[in-house]
């Protein structure tokens, strides 16, 4: 490693200095079978060799052994092992940056079981120690760390959104009492937000304080933290995903809430329920759950009344990669939709085996790749198409913008929604719902 | 005890030996700490994960390439069953007609396999791609051996050949991409443990 700089030996450590057995199983696992190709859409939706998954193993893979086996320390050759060189380095940025939604596909389907998407990760950790996180996505990390969302939206605007949005639920509801609680302490939900829901998509927020209502829940929205999303979990830069999970921990923590119920938002809700607790090496006193299952909680319990007949158009849905094949969430949004629409038409593939939309991998704010996204995104139109679906729901809105933007480019014109705005749709109110007092405990 | 068994013992302690010290490796380092709340059954999963989840109808890389999974299959078991009787060879253990005639028609077709698989690395571009010299150099000597077995399964004098041939695989083993035979099972372990944790394994019908 001699003439190797600071930040590269920096990088190395990740990779040659393993915590547990999990990287050196999947580093030293993969056969070069090429058997992963197919499954992994820039591989199928291009053609091109240097998308196959299994290069994406080969190249960490083959700088592991350069520096962490005999074979690779004096053999070489035998094994392709690599210099971590500037070469190297771009290498590395176009494949695990520029080519991986993170959709997790091909691990679901390797031949051996090598975590490929995990492996991804590693690399990406790699190139965020060296400073090479693409500026696009580092910017909303940046905006994250900055504002306390990453959408960088004042607090002034957030909350006179949801002023206008709580006068809306009244008239809706019929009821002077409704209200989009802030910042209450002992609730027993303390909800969470993608930052794009208060900038682009308010009624997804209408759509959950409705359902909220009718569940008479005792819940609260934060001001002060209430981004679901932690973009530096897709950056691997452990420093700013700790910093980002810190405040929502602190912030359900502060408030007293029972349960952290985490947004449709795939990553994010991966980020908190899944990775927050191991990035901050504690384990949650609070419930970590997603909307998604407490929707499904709400109707299976009886807590919300719904008529499936109020949604009649043909339904789809798209499983996000995060919830779905990364996070176990399968079943509940089908029981949803099963219980508010009247015609839910699966994809094909769908559930564990779905594709991405292409969105993924914090794809959709790395505009340097977006032909590439969408080139992937036809896949996804295709899958959309076949199903002759009006509606397609997709429990993520990371997955909604890439949806939308699929749909105008690939002229689908299907309506896109998420589950609460379809749940809201088919909800049936006791006229006139008693609001819990915000403080009232359920 | 000829030269060659000679040989082949001291080849199959340094391979023994430097396999061990990589799962002693393995075993040190552990299994992750997880600190989110488990949602399912690891250990099912982790069940599921060397056997449900193998099974053809479960992986793309299966049932997308059958051709190419049966033949992966077939080299397999003729490895295993290779590696079986070289123990009995190094005895002098002869199996009896009717298995030796068996095995010999099993190892047939699982050399071929390996044959074909090299064939397909060879020729196809994104599997060129992905090869080291190493891949060719691991399946090469694996069918060789697959052969060699055959042969002397035949041919008793063939013996020096056999043996010469086990040993620089034997000696190869820890080098290369042969060390799968290990951290695959540690692979699936984790990945096993990974969708147990969450929920996701075993798979349900969504
Ligand atoms: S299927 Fe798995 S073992 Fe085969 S090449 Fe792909 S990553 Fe490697
Ligand atoms: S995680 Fe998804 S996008 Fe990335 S290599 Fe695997 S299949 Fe392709």
């Amino acid at each position: 490693m001699n003439g190797l700089s600071a930040q590269k030996l920096k990088a190395l450590q990740l990779l040659t200095q393993p915590k547990d057995s999990q990287l050196i199983s999947h580093v030293n696992s993969c056969v070069h079978c090429g058997l992963c190709a197919e499954s992994c859409m820039y591989y199928v939706a291009t053609n091109d060799e240097r998308f196959v998954p299994a290069l994406k193993v080969d190249l960490l893979s083959t700088i592991y052994q350069r520096y962490s086996t005999v074979t690779g320390k004096f053999l070489p050759r035998l094994v392709k092992a690599r210099e971590l060189d500037d070469a190297t380095i771009q290498e590395m940025v176009d494949l695990f940056f520029g080519s991986c939604t993170l959709c997790g596909r091909c691990t679901l389907h390797c031949s051996i079981g090598v975590d490929i998407t995990y492996l991804v990760r590693v690399g990406r950790a790699m190139l965020a120690s060296m400073g090479f996180v693409p500026a696009t996505l580092q910017s909303t990390v940046n905006a994250a760390l900055q504002t306390g969302n990453n959408m960088a939206i004042p607090t002034e605007d957030f909350t006179s959104t949801l002023s206008w949005l709580e006068d809306e639920l009244r008239n809706e509801v019929q009821d002077p009492q409704a209200s989009i609680p802030l910042n209450q302490p002992d609730v027993n939900v303390l909800y969470t937000l993608n930052p794009r829901e208060p900038r682009f998509f308010p009624l997804s927020i209408s759509a959950m304080a409705k359902i909220f209502y009718a569940a008479k829940e005792s819940w609260t929205l934060s001001t002060f933290m209430y981004d679901v999303t932690n973009y530096a979990y897709f950056s691997c830069n452990l420093e700013e995903a700790v910093k980002i999970a810190e405040r929502l921990f602190n912030e359900t923590t502060n408030l007293r809430a029972k349960r952290c119920v985490l947004a449709e938002c795939g990553h994010g809700s991966r980020a908190f329920r899944w990775e927050a607790p191991n990035y901050l090496q504690k384990l949650f006193s609070f419930d970590t759950l997603t909307s998604v299952e407490l929707l499904a909680e709400y109707i299976r319990e009886g807590r919300i009344k719904v008529d499936k007949d109020k949604n009649q158009e043909t339904v789809t849905l798209h499983d996000p990669c995060n919830l779905v094949r990364e996070g176990g969430i399968v079943d509940e949004q089908r029981y949803v939709l099963n219980h508010t629409t009247t015609t839910f038409v699966e994809m094909t593939p769908h559930g564990l085996d779905n594709l991405c939309c292409g969105g993924g991998g914090g794809q959709l704010s790395m505009s340097e790749y977006g032909d590439r996204r969408m080139k992937i995104g036809e896949l996804k139109a295709e899958q959309i198409r076949k199903t002759g679906a009006a509606t397609v729901v997709t429990p993520c809105h990371n997955c909604v913008d890439q949806l939308i933007q699929i749909n105008n480019r690939f002229k689908l014109g299907v309506n896109i929604k998420t589950l609460a705005e379809i749940v809201a749709d088919a909800l049936v109110l006791d006229q006139p719902a008693v609001t819990p007092s915000p403080t009232q405990k359920a | 005890m000829t030269w060659y068994h000679y040989l082949a013992a001291g080849a199959f302690l340094l391979c023994l030996i430097s396999l061990l010290s990589h799962l002693i490796r393995l075993v040190r380092l552990g299994a992750p700490n997880d600190y989110s709340r488990r949602r399912g059954n690891v250990g099912s999963a982790i069940v599921f994960s060397f056997l449900g989840a193998m099974s053809p109808a479960k992986k793309e890389s299966a049932y997308l390439h059958l051709p190419t999974y049966t033949a992966g299959l077939l080299y397999h078991i003729g490895t295993f069953v290779s590696i079986a009787l070289f123990f009995l060879l190094f005895f002098n253990i002869q199996p009896a007609a009717w298995i030796r005639w068996g095995v010999i028609g099993l190892l047939a077709v699982s050399g071929l396999s390996g044959v074909g698989i090299l064939v397909k690395r060879t020729t196809v571009k994104k599997l060129r791609l992905l090869s080291s010299p190493d891949d060719y150099i691991s399946n090469i000597l694996v069918t060789v051996f697959q052969f060699l077995t055959l042969v002397l399964l035949i041919q008793e004098a063939f013996a020096p050949f056999y043996f010469l041939g086990a040993s620089l695989l034997l000696l190869y083993f820890p080098l290369g991409k042969l060390k799968h035979a290990l951290y695959f099972f540690a692979a699936r372990y984790h990945l096993g443990f990974f969708y147990g944790w969450r929920g996701i394994w075993p798979a349900r019908k969504s």
